[in-house]
């Protein structure tokens, strides 16, 4: 059986307002990819992790690092073979490659390869949080929300009310297509082919009755009637989730602040640049992962007002 | 005025600004604003949609069909990227009208990805599929036939890795220049060369029966949303 990969855990960090948890992966990921300084994107990428940590998703967190780890690999490689603006030379390829050229590889694209990783790594951990900790129906109502239009976020919602229908509809039919003789995963590809879609087939001729019968109920709620439509669950913003969504967007409104007085910029080429910072530099970037940092706290907070 | 229209200049000032922007000796976040013009597209069609969408049927339709798509989307998992997905938006593309293909698309890439893992691939998954079905929708008017549509199919597999793959190009590597850009395209090229095959495999074998039932249904509750394509032609004349 295929569910979500959101888990409702009883954690600070599912106790987070939904809205506050997608400003704070935004933040990280507009603040990612604006910065290049390895420092900068490996505190990014380390002020996800007591976050992961506590929502006790460390086991898919590890297993999507793996497959991040592989995109790392090609990342390195492809940097290292393609640019030449670095000065310190560590290999002069023998050969020629199509393409590339003469492969000449230096140490300072090396250094890029390895920051830009980093990059990565904060981006897709922060994304782990939305996907594991946030319900695709605050997803849905955070786009409403965004004043994205109705009827296509209604759209939206409905599919993702349709997949558990369907993916039973599909087991009903591959078992009945099974008694009469069909073996899924028997013959050559187009064979194989041909038994997959003896179930897409049936299933789409099936949803399709489905659909009238769906746009009959909406009707007969009396959908799009009204100027204004009314909800069944109006979600407001309560007092304890007001500090964590402003912390939310802290973070982003201050890095972009240090990103337009230049920080925040690495000279990887043509040789790599000092790695230290001036005193303001270094303040203004404590601030910033320590705002980062606050949403666990809030977390914990909002957590206790909700066991009180 | 709509608020699509505005959204479609907002999109041409903000693309034509970054075609200058290296002239200007201007420094750009190229894969911040290569997301910032995906998005607005995608809601650019969601407004389009909201247009076009006169009552409960639409909604219900686009919704259905991006379920069936982004639930054969889950299961094919296992098999890397012989996804019938690409071929069913197509399809409902085809049928249905440039818009609703749109809707199709965005949705199988949203929807399955609550289930595979959001990321910030995920727009652009909704936009290269989303045009998949749009362009589905004017190649029809082209009248090419059933080697057409296998072709057109193969061509967005490897469509929907370039498009896929822009923003890590864009984000990762530098310099950006041709060179590099068609070097991580060969990264992903097994995988895009198995999604054509998919494609054209599943649009040659079932293409024209699917077209089939989606044309009846159509015809039998007179469907909006569609009333920019033409009526039917040789596919549906050759099962009725």
């Amino acid at each position: 059986m295929i569910n979500f990969r959101y888990r409702l855990k009883g954690t600070p960090v599912h106790a987070l307002n939904p809205f506050a948890k997608l400003a704070w992966v935004a933040s990280i990921f507009v603040l990612s990819l604006l910065f290049n300084h390895p420092v900068y994107l490996l505190l990014l990428f380390l002020s996800t992790l007591p976050l992961v940590i506590t929502a006790q998703i460390w086991r898919q967190w590890v297993s999507l690092m793996k497959f991040t780890l592989y995109l790392c690999l090609a990342i390195i490689i492809i940097n290292a073979l393609v640019s030449s603006h670095g000065t310190h030379l560590l290999w002069q390829a023998p050969f020629q490659l199509p393409l590339v050229g003469t492969p000449a590889i230096t140490l300072e694209a090396i250094f890029f390869g390895a920051g830009m990783c980093l990059r990565l790594l904060a981006i897709i951990s922060a994304f782990a949080l939305l996907t594991f900790t946030v319900h695709p129906d605050d997803i849905m109502l955070a786009m409403l929300k965004m004043k994205l239009p109705y009827k296509s976020v209604l759209a939206i919602s409905l599919s993702t009310r349709f997949i558990p229908t369907l993916i039973e509809d599909a087991a009903r039919i591959s078992d009945v297509q099974r008694s009469r003789g069909l073996e899924l995963d028997r013959g050559r590809l187009t064979q194989r082919l041909k038994s997959r879609m003896a179930i897409i087939i049936p299933l789409l001729s099936n949803s399709l009755d489905r659909t009238v019968q769906v746009a009959e109920a909406m009707e007969a709620r009396a959908f799009g009637s009204g100027q204004k439509r009314s909800f069944y669950k109006e979600i407001a913003l309560k007092k304890p989730d007001i500090p964590a969504l402003i912390m939310g967007l802290i973070p982003l409104l201050l890095g972009i602040f240090i990103w337009w007085r230049g920080m925040g910029d690495y000279q990887y080429y043509p040789a790599l640049a000092r790695l230290g910072f001036t005193g303001l530099e270094g303040t203004l970037l404590a601030l910033l992962i320590l705002s980062l940092c606050l949403m666990l706290p809030l977390g914990l907070a909002r957590k206790r007002i909700e066991v009180d | 005025m709509r608020k699509s229209y505005f959204l479609l200049m907002l999109i041409i000032v903000v693309g034509t600004a970054a075609l200058f922007a290296p002239q200007l000796n201007f420094s750009l976040n190229w894969g911040l604003t290569a997301t910032l013009l995906v998005i607005l597209a995608i809601v650019a069609f969601f407004f389009e949609f909201e247009a076009a969408a006169i009552s409960s049927k639409e909604i219900a339709l686009v919704a259905m069909l991006g379920t069936i798509s982004a639930v054969a989307r889950v299961p094919f998992a296992a098999i890397p990227n012989l996804q019938p997905c690409t071929y069913l938006i197509i399809c409902a593309g085809y049928v249905f009208g440039p818009v609703a293909g749109f809707m199709v698309g965005a949705i199988t890439a949203l929807v399955s990805n609550f289930f595979l893992g959001q990321g910030p691939w995920t727009p652009y998954q909704m936009f290269a599929w989303g045009l998949a079905g749009v362009s589905a929708a004017y190649i029809r008017q082209l009248n090419l036939g059933r080697a057409g549509l296998i072709i057109f199919g193969a061509l967005w597999g490897y469509l929907y890795g370039w498009i896929v793959n822009t923003w890590f190009w864009l984000s990762f590597i530098y310099p950006l220049t041709l060179k590099t850009f068609l070097l991580y395209q060969l990264n992903s090229l097994w995988f895009d060369t198995l999604h054509a095959t998919g494609n054209a495999l599943f649009l040659g074998l079932f293409g024209v029966k699917t077209i089939a039932i989606l044309e009846r249904f159509r015809q039998r509750f007179n469907w909006g949303l569609l009333d920019t394509t033409h009526p039917p032609r040789w596919e549906t004349r050759q099962q009725s």
